[in-house]
């Protein structure tokens, strides 16, 4: 093959798919099962994003590329961080360096070693980008410019306003007047501490449903209409002396009677100006942007924190999520309509987050429907995959007949209606004690804020992970190596098979340890437990952070309803070849095989799964 | 904790701070303190380095400028050499106590001084092929084995031919960097200093294209971002220089004066034969150097060497071979005189806003043969020459070729260190304050031939234990996982 076309649909799950395909309502992806095939491709343990990508990357286990979670811990501190990437500093006189976290030999290594190009975009874990032969544009992990997944700005004239989850809060005065001034918040100032600003003058039109908002930014007066998102604002950011740096944002007007509601998304990186870089080539980025316009650089770019804190409705994320949608299949069309040979490859991640925020609507029992129900709301996840079917159609019309064509999904889709507290388990089992003065519940905190570690054997951070107190690797270890086995046959034991006491369900089918589905180097940096949720069944909110609140379980009464982060067997996702393969045991790590074998290059070393073509 | 100072000859405040584009040495400025410094008079390469190692002053020092009279006599005139000074340098101290030091370029340093580490010449050394110029004398083939033929110095600098100039320049100062980064990277040592003499010649070399002030000034010039331009390249060098440090180093950029533009010179001695004061047996029909002119030594009372300032001597009688002032009569003749020059004229009749200072004012002591006044000629606008014949006291043209810019009385520092006590713009700061504050950072004595006063004084923590973890570290944690939807 010359060229090799991958299609990447975030969290596509099969039961969903296969119905609609068989009613003839993806005729797209119809037309590639047609002329190769379709299976289920099995998912990694955890069953998350940035693991699954990076294995389908690096055709590696988890312990081959070193993401095992969207969360890591340090042993040292006991502190959750961002597992995706860091930042070094090696002296006070270079500036920071962002370092990718995740390892390993990509199959686009592989290629640009053997001279074949790849053109990556939005793949996560692929921030800071790589060296690559071609172009790529990192995807999930580039952070917004306040460092973060992303913090949006909710502006309002009420009374009391106060700062929900993941976001800022700027209360504006209206009283009857035209024009409003205020600011946008910015980065921090890392010495000040203070938050840099923007002065910007919101001028409100209430007559004709808009607010124009006036900076010195470009445009210099932007207009947002009411229930529209508006076209991007450039700001510059400035600190010190002569430094400064760019961003951009974007605005809904939510209302501007009585009240006066205006939600600004996060302040995302200007594509050609990124605080760290964000394409390789550096200007592929910026050229890019130039090319199809200005795009989402934030590794997340849709606004589930926005409806999620209630700040915008259902309507509102979904047309973002279609501005989303449509500016990828730009990025998408443009580099198809160049691609000569070698792996193009991109990330749809919209499908994900849509499901994510309307699975409870299928669900009327949903703890987080409130007894309420939504009937235009239920076909939303339908009506989005045949979006990602058109987009699917209109990537095919650049394949000819020596082009492999594959779309897959990295896991599949399940129900959240109830949180685990793993933690509150353990405290409860003997695994894990708190310090005399510390109960569980609120005042535990977070971080593993009041464990005390003398008596503590065992703790849970991210998203399933459970972490041995492990002497000579935490630094207040206190199980020996010779009790490990022990204790970890102890949590199994305890854990699996837990039942739900209020819905007399099943809440966990198993614990596993890492060495029974982790090989390869980096397998020391894992949880040493991993839990398989049932259906229905998460980690709690809290417990990803190190919460320790009461009881045991709780409902989940977020618009965030639905999850997949659940026995992975339970959500294997979906592979389509325009060629015919082998897809009984279809499994993410014979993806990049698959790819090589296709365009004529060995495999990398340490894949470990095998090319799939017939 | 280690000392690394990186010298750049002739840096003005004004084109280092707050300019954009330089964002190594921003860096540098906001993880420490920076600001003017004040040299010494008079402000030139030699002394001005060796009172900033020294803490001493030129007439404590006993050296004027690179020539100094070695006796009365007329004409007896030595060069300074690395010999001329040898007071306690801040690299002896270091050496007191047991830890190694590198000097690379610090003026004077030919014949090499031994230290306890590595010395390589400065821009004096009259030849790198044939001389022995550092010590030890194996580093002279290290260096001919990392960049071939060592430039120390752009020979000719005041030449009209601006491209070969340029690449001259930027040709030695890469090599300079090169040779740097190397004993930065493979040798001991616990203080480093070097100085980099090319920012001084591009100043000299282009100042009128860039200084939109200068009366030679032509708009639009395919020089006029020259000097821009290698303040750029010395900004990219020091993000080199970054790579290899090691955590735990004070980093110092500092000049040993600052620059401004020329607006003319001020024939010195031919103002002394109109006010009598120089007698000639001829007036010579040529433009003639002061060494070759024919002198009346019974009738002349001053005579003058020119330069970038004024050295001004007097004939005094029991002194010099032909005296003529008599020693009860000096203070006299010496106030009278400083005032007629403070009070002298531009070509147009405007006051020149002259300085003169007598040494025994400005200086702690006054060792060797100082000069009886020093002057500085419309602030430092106005280089002095030497020369007779022009039949004119203010020129255009510089005796020793084309020189478009003088010194300044400000040069610039950028002090930044772990820990360091001091942060933002200081003001006050001198050139003699530099040697202590940098012994007191290091956590070494300093000796009391030292007349500056430390910046930090009783401020410098030393190894203080890096703060526990606060809330300001879980904060950073919680802004990086704002908005990731799994987790709330």
């Amino acid at each position: 093959m010359k060229r090799v076309i991958v299609i990447g649909l975030d969290g596509l799950e099969p039961k969903i798919v296969e119905p609609m395909l068989n009613a003839g309502e993806l005729p797209h992806l119809a037309r590639v099962r047609a002329a190769g095939g379709y299976a289920r491709v099995r998912t990694t343990f955890p069953a998350q994003t940035p693991v699954a990508w990076s294995t389908f990357a690096t055709g590696t286990n988890p312990g081959g590329h070193g993401i095992f979670d969207f969360i890591r811990r340090n042993p040292v501190t006991y502190l959750p961080d961002i597992a995706l990437n860091r930042y070094e500093q090696r002296n006070a006189f270079l500036p920071p360096k962002a370092v990718n976290l995740r390892r390993g030999q990509t199959v686009w290594d592989v290629l640009s070693e053997a001279g074949v190009p790849s053109t990556i975009i939005r793949c996560p874990c692929t921030y800071p980008p790589d060296d690559v032969r071609g172009r790529m544009l990192s995807g999930m992990g580039v952070p917004d410019l306040r460092g973060g997944f992303g913090t949006p700005t909710f502006y309002s004239s009420a009374e009391k306003l106060d700062a929900r989850e993941s976001e800022s809060v700027v209360s504006v005065a209206t009283n009857g007047r035209d024009t409003i001034r205020t600011h946008i918040v910015g980065p921090r100032n890392p010495q000040t501490r203070s938050d840099l600003r923007v002065d910007i003058e919101l001028d409100l039109h209430p007559s004709a449903n808009k607010v124009v908002v006036r900076s010195e930014g470009q445009p210099r007066a932007l207009e947002v209409r009411q229930g529209e998102w508006s076209p991007w604002l450039r700001v510059k950011f400035k600190f010190g002396m002569l430094q400064s740096v760019n961003g951009i944002i974007r605005f809904y007007l939510v209302q501007l009677e009585p009240a006066f509601e205006l939600y600004a998304s996060p302040i995302n990186f200007a594509p050609d100006a990124p605080l760290f870089p964000i394409s390789s080539p550096s200007e592929y980025a910026g050229e890019l942007a130039r090319q199809v316009g200005t795009f989402y650089t934030a590794g997340m770019v849709e606004d589930h924190t926005g409806l999620n804190n209630g700040r915008i409705d259902e309507a509102a994320y979904l047309a973002q999520c279609g501005e989303v949608l449509a500016e990828r299949e730009r990025m998408m069309l443009h580099e198809l309509d160049r691609l000569e040979r070698g792996l193009f490859f991109i990330l749809f991640d919209t499908p994900d987050r849509i499901q994510h925020m309307f699975w409870r609507f299928r669900e009327p029992g949903h703890p987080a429907n409130n007894g309420g129900s939504c009937k235009e709301m239920t076909r939303v996840i339908e009506d989005h995959y045949r979006r990602c079917d058109d987009i699917v159609g209109r990537a095919l019309a650049h394949a000819d007949e020596d082009t492999l064509c594959i779309v897959l999904s990295d896991h599949g889709f399940n129900s959240f209606q109830r949180g685990v507290h793993l933690n509150t388990w353990l405290l409860d089992h003997g695994f894990l004690a708190l310090r005399t003065d510390a109960r569980a519940g609120t005042e535990a905190g977070d971080f593993l804020r009041h464990v005390d570690w003398s008596r503590t054997r065992a703790y849970a951070l991210g998203l399933g992970g459970i972490y041995l107190n492990l002497r000579g690797r935490e630094a207040e270890g206190v199980v020996a190596a010779t009790e490990v086995e022990q204790v970890k046959a102890a949590i199994k034991h305890g854990l699996t098979g837990q039942v739900d006491p209020e819905r007399a369900t099943l809440a966990i089918r198993g614990v596993v340890a890492r060495e029974e589905v982790y090989s390869g180097p980096l397998v020391g940096e894992a949880p040493d437990l991993l839990v398989n949720f049932a259906p229905g069944y998460r980690s709690s909110w809290a417990t990803a952070l190190g919460g320790v609140p009461l009881g045991h379980f709780e409902d989940n009464v977020k618009k965030w309803g639905g999850d997949h982060v659940i026995d992975p067997k339970l959500v294997p996702g979906v592979l389509f070849m325009n060629r015919r393969f082998r897809g009984d045991k279809a499994s993410l790590v014979d993806l990049a095989p698959t790819i090589l074998s296709a365009l004529g290059v060995p495999k990398g070393q340490a894949m470990e799964g095998e090319a799939l073509l017939a | 904790m280690k000392i690394l100072v990186i010298g750049l000859d002739c840096a003005a405040p004004e084109l280092l701070f707050g300019v954009a584009g330089l964002s190594n040495f921003r860096r540098l400025m906001e993880n420490g303190c920076y600001g003017r410094l004040e040299s010494v008079i008079p402000p030139i390469t030699v002394p001005a380095w060796m009172c900033m190692s020294t803490s001493q002053d030129p007439g404590s020092l006993g050296v004027y400028g690179f020539r100094n009279r070695t006796s009365y006599a007329y004409g007896d005139l030595g060069i300074a050499n690395s010999r001329s000074i040898q007071e306690l340098a801040i690299w002896d101290q270091v050496a007191r106590e047991g830890k190694k030091a590198n000097i690379i370029g610090v003026p004077p340093s030919f014949p090499p001084r031994k230290v306890n580490g590595i010395s390589v010449g400065c821009f004096l050394t009259p030849d790198t092929k044939a001389d022995t110029y550092t010590h030890p004398a194996e580093v002279k083939d290290e260096i001919a084995a990392l960049v071939g033929e060592y430039p120390v110095d752009v020979k000719g600098f005041r030449t009209d031919r601006k491209d070969w100039l340029k690449d001259q320049i930027y040709d030695m100062s890469r090599k300079h960097f090169e040779v740097v980064r190397h004993y930065l990277r493979r040798s001991d040592w616990d203080y480093f200093q070097f100085v980099e003499i090319g920012l001084d010649r591009i100043h000299h070399g282009f100042w009128k294209y860039h200084d939109p002030k200068h009366v030679q000034h032509e708009p639009g010039s395919p020089y006029a971002d020259v000097i821009r331009d290698y303040y750029r390249y010395l900004d990219m060098e020091l993000g080199r220089i970054f790579e290899v440090l090691s955590d735990d180093t004070a980093v110092l950029v500092v000049s040993d004066h600052g620059a401004q533009r020329l607006d003319g010179g001020f024939c010195v001695n031919e103002w002394l034969v109109r006010e009598g004061l120089l007698v000639l047996h001829e007036y010579p029909k040529t433009v003639t150097p002061f060494a070759k002119l024919s002198v009346n030594w019974e009738k002349t009372k001053v005579w003058s060497e020119g330069g970038y300032y004024a050295r001004i001597f007097f004939n005094v009688k029991g002194r010099e071979p032909s005296g003529v002032i008599d020693k009860v009569d000096y203070e006299e003749f010496r106030d009278e005189l400083q005032a007629r020059l403070e009070a002298t004229v531009d070509d147009r009749g405007r006051p020149l806003g002259t300085l003169v200072f007598q040494p025994h004012e400005i200086y702690k002591t006054v060792r060797n043969i100082a000069p009886d006044l020093i002057v500085h000629f419309g602030g430092l606008y106005w280089r002095s020459i030497g020369g007779v014949g022009y039949r004119a006291i203010h020129v255009q043209e510089n005796d020793t070729g084309p020189d478009d810019c003088n010194h300044a009385q400000f040069g610039a520092f950028i002090l930044a260190a772990p820990s360091i006590p001091l942060r933002g713009e200081i003001s006050g700061a001198r050139l003699l304050d530099i040697a202590p504050t940098l012994l007191e950072l290091g956590g070494y004595d300093v000796p009391s031939s030292m007349q500056g006063r430390s910046l930090v004084r009783g401020r410098a923590s030393s190894n203080s234990a890096a703060p526990p973890l606060s809330i300001d570290e879980e904060e950073i944690i919680r802004q990086r996982l704002s908005g990731l939807g799994y987790i709330s």
